[in-house]
């Protein structure tokens, strides 16, 4: 059978990294396609190649349609050979209808006018279709994230594609939601549409794909039928890599428990009525490396949030710090208790751009400063001076600005900003972000010292290897709930994973 | 290389947006016309921008930390107002200050509140505020101007130092150094920076990051009033409009100051100069004969020149 959609060979790299390595795939028109893998496998990369939005002469390789090459310039020569991107990002207008939201761009009438009688009539008719309770003239502000992720493949939908690709659609909608979604799908597969499905869902992929390919540090890594895969196989195919032997750990001296979190629930930030995190309980014991795995939107940086007074409306749960039950209403009051948190976003939570490393270094310790009020220069540079000196940050001086260092010496200026502060419970949301290789084993290290002195660390990572290679105990959250908690030997990647994409 | 190295250090310094326009000036009005330079006319220059100084001391602070205020105008009218009401009732010197300053006070509580802790908008909250303190002065003093005062009150406007420096330089004097230390060397001067680089940053560092924010907002419309209340005493009468568009043109000297209105960096000494610079376009075109009207146009002018150094030096030091 002939493909309707071909990449041949593609290869698209950043500075530093081959984000898509040689892939190769086909779409055949009529089917279901699932593409899945692990965070940052490279599906997203993928996607943005096939949209248009990296132009073709950012990446090697080639897309065929309809078995003749074509040239994917930009978004609109994607969407001229009819294909139509999903994504999980919404783009709404909020105070315009549903109608004008879906139709936008193609609104129906002529000279201008806008037909509203029929742009309302078409409008009802995909509603219909789908069996979304919404009505055209409604105002988009009005409705929750899942009703906007419905919207968005509405819009896509309304535009006849003849291929349509959708980014993890899923993630946003309830159950219900879901379900009409994936009726929709198989009904658009049936009437010849070609779809490729991007998602992390195995019970997905097992209900509507008829083929599945697994992505997996930028490679295509292998291609089955649906019916004759099992999950099990799916899983070791989404993590088997091998580990490199940049964890320096040490044997741990794990002590009595410091940190004891029961029944935590948190709601999700907008779907109403829905919790991020959904009753998870867990103690941390002194010197330990606690790892937290899951997928994006698990609800594990949720989990650090609410502990650190970060996210504080709706949240539930008892938190007992070194014995004492605590009431965290800010960062102030969890600061107060011991704790520190490295966030995940550094540039938007974890560093002030305009300051310097010294200003910055300092900024979690200001009150443990000699004097009250003053600054005492002297003592804040002999501070952050050692400081970056024992995380050995690489900068011309201590006054460098933060924005003009690498990745890697800005995370380690966010550390030395709560090391410093001398927490007693250090939380790292993703320690290694974005970051290249030798910082990373330079962060390891001294996640291994800290540990050494008694600190505890509650460590989230997507980053697989890390996490088994530095967790002396790790947790797995699957939709905001607890499926599994690893030890020693039984921390295994396919344990991870399996314990991951448990619903 | 060395000069290039040297004009990057002028366009990194945070002064920069005052100091060539400055001395532009001073060279083109020393040659038109030499008197402008003598004693007195400077120390009138000083006089006249230490009005505006007293009160961009404190929205150094504010901007810095990211906020702004256009109720400063109105909550100047009304320390003069509240202060002459009270001189009037018969009440001592120090009396009629107080409440005049508390009643600023009031209006920067006011203003931290529905900013900081109902989080409206800064720009139409505080405009609002604005609007609603005019009416409220006009209602009261039917917009007459209220004169008359007592000779104990009206020294501390147009008292001079050894018969030279008038009192306002001096309380400027004072209020700009304490204010250049604690923005400099303070902890509360730190935090203020961080908060208007990053507040989700800071806020995760533990700072108090609303009560800080609301804490300029009250010291902002206190000093706003002190400035009402010297003004009133040195033309010797309260005027309901007094301080009517100098919200804006404050602002302005303090942006014109290297103060960024995205938040993160500000100097005192900055917006000492751009208040000076100001100060002295209106003096010198006086001297040169040139009409006022000039002054606005001369003003914007530098003003949008100064919002260009402050967008190409945050590129240029790798921000946003």
């Amino acid at each position: 059978m002939d493909y309707i959609l071909e990449m041949r060979h593609v290869t698209k790299r950043f500075p530093g990294v081959v984000a898509l390595n040689d892939v190769s795939i086909g779409l055949h028109k009529g089917e279901i396609l699932a593409i899945c893998g692990e965070n940052g496998a490279g599906k997203s990369t993928l996607m943005k190649v096939l949209s248009g939005s990296y132009a073709s002469h950012e990446y090697e390789g080639e897309i065929w349609i309809d078995g003749q090459k074509a040239d994917f310039t930009s978004v609109a020569v994607a969407e001229h050979h009819g294909i139509e991107m999903v994504y999980q990002e919404m783009n709404m207008m909020l105070d315009a209808s549903v109608a004008e939201n879906i139709f936008v761009g193609h609104l129906p009438g002529k000279l201008g006018w806008v037909d509203y009688p029929r742009l309302y009539a078409d409008t009802q008719q995909i509603l219909d279709e789908i069996g979304l309770p919404i009505k055209p003239r409604e105002k988009v502000r009005g409705l929750n994230s899942g009703q906007l992720q419905m919207l968005s493949i509405m819009r896509a939908i309304s535009r006849k594609p003849r291929i349509m690709v959708l980014d993890e659609p899923t993630s946003a909608l309830t159950d219900q939601e879901t379900d009409l979604l994936m009726s929709h799908m198989v009904r658009l597969r049936d009437s010849g549409v070609a779809i490729l499905f991007i998602t992390h869902k195995l019970e997905e992929i097992y209900r509507i794909a008829d083929r599945v390919a697994v992505m997996r540090d930028g490679q295509m890594v292998s291609l089955h039928q649906v019916k004759e895969v099992e999950k099990r196989q799916l899983v070791e195919e989404m993590v088997g890599r091998k580990i490199e032997n940049l964890y320096p750990k040490n044997q741990p001296q794990i002590g009595e428990e410091v940190l004891k979190v029961e029944h935590l629930s948190v709601p999700h930030p907008t779907v109403k009525g829905r919790n991020i995190v959904e009753d998870v309980s867990f103690s941390l014991r002194k010197g330990e490396i606690l790892g937290i795995g899951g997928l994006v939107g698990a609800g594990r940086s949720e989990t650090l949030g609410a502990i650190f007074g970060q996210i504080t409306g709706g949240v539930k749960g008892k938190l007992t710090v070194f014995g004492r039950e605590a009431h965290i209403g800010c960062p102030r009051d969890a600061i107060r208790a011991g704790i520190g948190f490295v966030t995940e976003e550094r540039k938007k939570s974890g560093f002030v751009w305009v300051l310097s490393i010294r200003e910055n270094i300092t900024l979690a310790s200001l009150s443990h400063m000699p004097k009250r009020y003053i600054i005492d220069r002297k003592a804040e540079r002999v501070r952050a001076q050692a400081m970056s000196d024992r995380l050995r940050i690489k900068a011309p001086s201590i006054e460098t600005r933060i924005v003009n260092l690498s990745g890697g010496n800005q995370q380690k200026v966010v550390l030395g900003k709560w090391l410093l502060e001398e927490p007693r419970i250090l939380l790292i949301d993703e320690p290694t972000k974005g970051i290249d290789v030798g910082a990373k084993a330079e962060i390891y290290t001294i996640m291994s010292e800290l540990t050494r002195a008694g600190i505890s660390i509650i460590m989230v990572s997507s980053d697989m290897p890390e996490l088994v290679s530095m967790s002396d105990r790790c947790l797995v959250l699957s939709n905001g709930r607890l499926t599994g908690t690893f030890e020693g030997e039984q921390i295994t990647q396919a344990n991870v994973m399996r314990a991951a994409i448990a619903q | 290389m060395k000069t290039r190295d040297f004009a990057r250090n002028l366009l990194a310094r945070n002064e920069l947006g005052t100091i060539m326009p400055m001395a532009l000036l001073l060279i083109v009005v020393g040659f038109v016309n030499p008197s402008f330079f003598a004693a007195n006319n400077i120390l009138d220059i000083l006089r006249t921008a230490s009005f505006a100084f007293i009160i961009a001391v404190p929205i150094t602070f504010l901007m810095a930390g990211g906020g702004m205020d256009l109720s400063i105008g109105a909550a100047t009218s009304l320390g003069g107002v509240i202060c002459a009401f009270a001189l009037k009732a018969g009440m001592p010197v120090a009396v009629a200050i107080l409440l005049a300053l508390l009643g600023g006070a009031m209006v920067g509580v006011f203003n931290g509140l529905i900013i900081v802790k109902f989080a409206l908008p800064a720009f139409i909250a505080t405009l609002g505020v604005q609007y609603a303190i005019n009416g409220i002065i006009a209602i009261t003093t039917k917009n007459l101007a209220i004169s008359g005062f007592s000779s104990a009150f009206k020294v501390l406007g147009q008292g001079k130092l050894f018969g030279a420096v008038a009192y306002p330089v001096l309380y400027a004097l004072v209020i700009g150094i304490a204010g250049h230390i604690m923005l400099t060397r303070t902890k509360y001067g730190r935090s203020v920076l961080a908060i208007g680089g990053n507040a989700e940053t800071a806020y995760l560092s533990g700072i108090n990051v609303r009560g800080k924010q609301i804490s300029i907002y009250i010291a902002t419309s206190v000093f706003a009033a002190l400035s009402g209340v010297l003004q009133a005493a040195r033309f010797a009468s309260a005027q309901p409009a007094a301080g009517s568009g100098t919200e804006l043109t404050i602002m302005a000297s303090v942006i014109i100051g290297g103060t960024s209105m995205f938040g993160g960096t500000g100097t005192v000494l900055g917006s000492a100069l751009g208040c000076v610079l100001l100060a002295t376009i209106t003096n010198a075109l006086i001297v040169m004969n040139v009409s006022t009207f000039w002054q606005n146009l001369i003003f914007g002018v530098i003003l949008i020149a100064a919002i260009f150094i402050d967008k190409y030096r945050r590129r240029a030091s790798g921000g946003e």
